[in-house]
């Protein structure tokens, strides 16, 4: 395939983009960015993806290693496990989290012990999205262990190092770029996730909730910045996490 | 000085094909040389003194510390050994420089690290990353990572095998050179002779898990303990040994054969050196300097190297060969030899 070619399909597949690019005026952005409260669906979203990401990162990176490494029994049900999480329709995860931590439910009534609701809260803003996102990071960093070579993990042994102070000075970071692109991924799917969101946290309003309920309202220019604020906010962390790997990859070669 | 250590083996373990029965004992500094065909079981011996695989039974000791016992449930996991393993792919750390690969199981004083990197001609090359070094410039500073690491016992695992010979012969000379200066118990797995006659101070064969002679390198390549241990060794034929030389040859005695070792022929019937063997070239090809010819005498094939291109008929001398008994043994041991290697 010619240059041209692949530059036509790079452009089609940059398309929303650049038409998102092309229908706004900066006043209309300003505008939309100033107006009072006009912000807080950006920090609602930014506040929410960071813990997302931590959850993530706490609990899903020692599944990740311990799938990559074959420590689990019956290595295929577990992925298996992964996959039908990653499969299910945003929609469909967010009606069948009602069930399973809303307020007629035994997590519902525990929570409600301790004041709190998997509901319409923030709570069960992080909760879909770490629902939502979860399995891309759990396969991502899978495919990240998976991919640090088990003999030299053997050498550090036996030059003296204690399993932890191995994954601490070879595993970790030799998985670290596919780890920071699996978060990048994790963290797109986080601060953009709506299925499940518009049925367990309609309130409160992420961007994603708000581009919505903007539509709704006012129509599809009035959206439109919303996007374009989602985009910046979102773009930052993967073009990162993109060039601190391209950048480890890099120095590896010398 | 440091590793004065004697390491001791006398392990059990199950593979799927066999069982390894490896009984070894490598004095301070003495490099031994596992060898073997593919598939014997050598890696997995090496694997119970690094404490990578669980033995059955057995103990694995080094100097004063056990490091394995099924009869006392000792079993040091491998960070605790201090036993280092080589092997054909160095393991450098991608992620790390040369310099800080050396330095990854212990600092070391700048003079110390210069004085081991002029040793191991990698002294231009400390801050280099890992992927920009040749073949033979990674198992350097690996051999300097395990150095610096002050094992007390060093394990070989093939090591510079995807090594051209050139670089395999240095690389062997220098492993051996340190393991002698700096007193280390040594063992090298290899399928290469050479590289174990090259290494080793002792040679111990090694088949399907079983260790099937023991001893210097010559004797092993000049007498070897049975027909199935000269096949390893490289002899490439068996021949009758009716009509064989008196110094110690067990005569016409029927089914007795003398192994024949390609290297060990002369173009000429000589009786007071050896067998003489007259027989027919089936097949000649240029080998090294000389020619490879196969010889058909009587009912048996063997393969010998000759300084010329045969003729059609040839009576070649077999120098002093070990005979075998019609069970394998090996009939003239203990009987005095002459070597007839130059030089020996």
């Amino acid at each position: 395939m010619s240059i041209a070619g692949a530059a036509i399909i790079w452009i089609a597949l940059l398309g929303p983009v650049i038409t998102l690019l092309t229908r706004m005026s900066p006043g209309d952005i300003w505008s939309a960015l100033t107006g009072a409260g006009n912000l807080d669906p950006l920090a609602t979203s930014v506040e929410s993806g960071l813990v997302t990401l931590a959850t993530l990162l706490v609990l899903c990176t020692p599944l990740a290693w311990m799938l990559a490494r074959d420590r689990l029994p019956f290595p295929r049900i577990w992925e298996a496990g992964i996959l039908c999480s990653l499969l299910l329709p945003p929609l469909v995860i967010g009606l069948l989290l009602v069930f399973m931590v809303g307020p007629y439910t035994w997590v519902g009534t525990v929570l409600d012990w301790i004041h709190q609701s998997a509901t319409n809260t923030f709570l069960a803003l992080v909760i879909a999205e770490v629902y939502e996102s979860a399995p891309y990071y759990v396969l991502g960093a899978r495919a990240a262990f998976a991919g640090v070579d088990t003999g030299l993990e053997q050498q550090a042994g036996l030059l003296g190092d204690r399993p932890g102070r191995v994954f601490r000075r070879v595993t970790l970071p030799m998985a670290a770029p596919g780890l920071a692109m699996a978060l990048a991924v994790s963290w797109a799917r986080a601060i953009g996730a709506f299925g499940a969101v518009v049925i367990i946290a309609y309130h409160p309003f992420g961007i994603p909730m708000q581009i919505f309920t903007t539509l709704q309202e006012t129509g599809l220019y009035s959206a439109l910045p919303y996007a374009l604020v989602l985009l910046v906010v979102a773009l930052p962390l993967p073009m990162a996490a993109y060039v601190w790997s391209a950048r480890a990859e890099r120095r590896r070669r010398g | 000085m440091y590793g004065a250590r004697v390491l001791s083996v006398d392990v059990e373990v199950d593979r799927r094909e066999f069982t390894v029965r490896a009984a070894l004992e490598v004095a301070d500094g003495e490099r031994v040389a596992l060898f073997g065909p593919s598939g014997a079981g050598k890696t997995t011996v090496l694997e119970a003194i690094a404490g990578l695989v669980t033995p059955r039974g057995g103990h694995v000791s080094l100097g004063n510390r056990v490091l394995t016992s099924t009869d006392e449930r000792v079993d040091v996991p491998p960070w605790r050994r201090r036993v280092g393993l080589l092997r054909q792919d160095p393991g450098l750390f991608p992620h790390l420089s040369v310099r800080a690969n050396l330095l990854y199981a212990r600092s070391a004083r700048e003079d110390e690290l210069a004085a081991l990197a002029a040793q191991l001609d990698i002294a231009g090359l400390l801050s280099a990353m890992p992927a920009r070094l040749s073949g033979g410039q990674r198992h350097r500073v690996a051999l300097g990572r395990l150095l610096l690491a002050h094992c007390d016992a060093l394990l070989l695992d093939e090591p510079f095998a995807s090594l051209d010979a050139a670089l395999r012969r240095s690389l062997t000379t220098l492993v051996k050179d340190i393991c002698s200066e700096r007193m280390v118990a040594s063992v090298l797995v290899t399928h290469q002779l050479s590289d174990a006659q090259a290494f080793a101070d002792r040679l111990a064969v090694i088949d399907e898990g079983i260790i099937a002679q023991i001893g210097a390198p010559d004797e092993v390549v000049l007498r070897p303990a049975s027909r199935r241990v000269a096949e390893l060794v490289g002899y490439l034929g068996f021949v009758p040994a009716a009509g064989a030389p008196a110094a110690g040859a067990p005569g016409s005695a029927p089914g007795v054969v003398a192994g024949v070792h390609p290297d060990r022929v002369i173009a000429e019937a000589d009786p007071d050196r050896g067998l003489v063997v007259t027989g027919t070239v089936t097949a000649a090809r240029p080998s090294g300097a000389g020619w490879e010819a196969d010889i058909l005498a009587g009912d048996a094939t063997f393969t010998c190297r000759l300084p010329g291109r045969p003729v059609s008929q040839v009576a070649v001398t077999v120098l002093d060969p070990p005979y075998f008994a019609p069970d394998g043994a090996l009939l003239t041991r203990g009987h005095p030899i002459q070597l007839n290697v130059p030089g020996a």
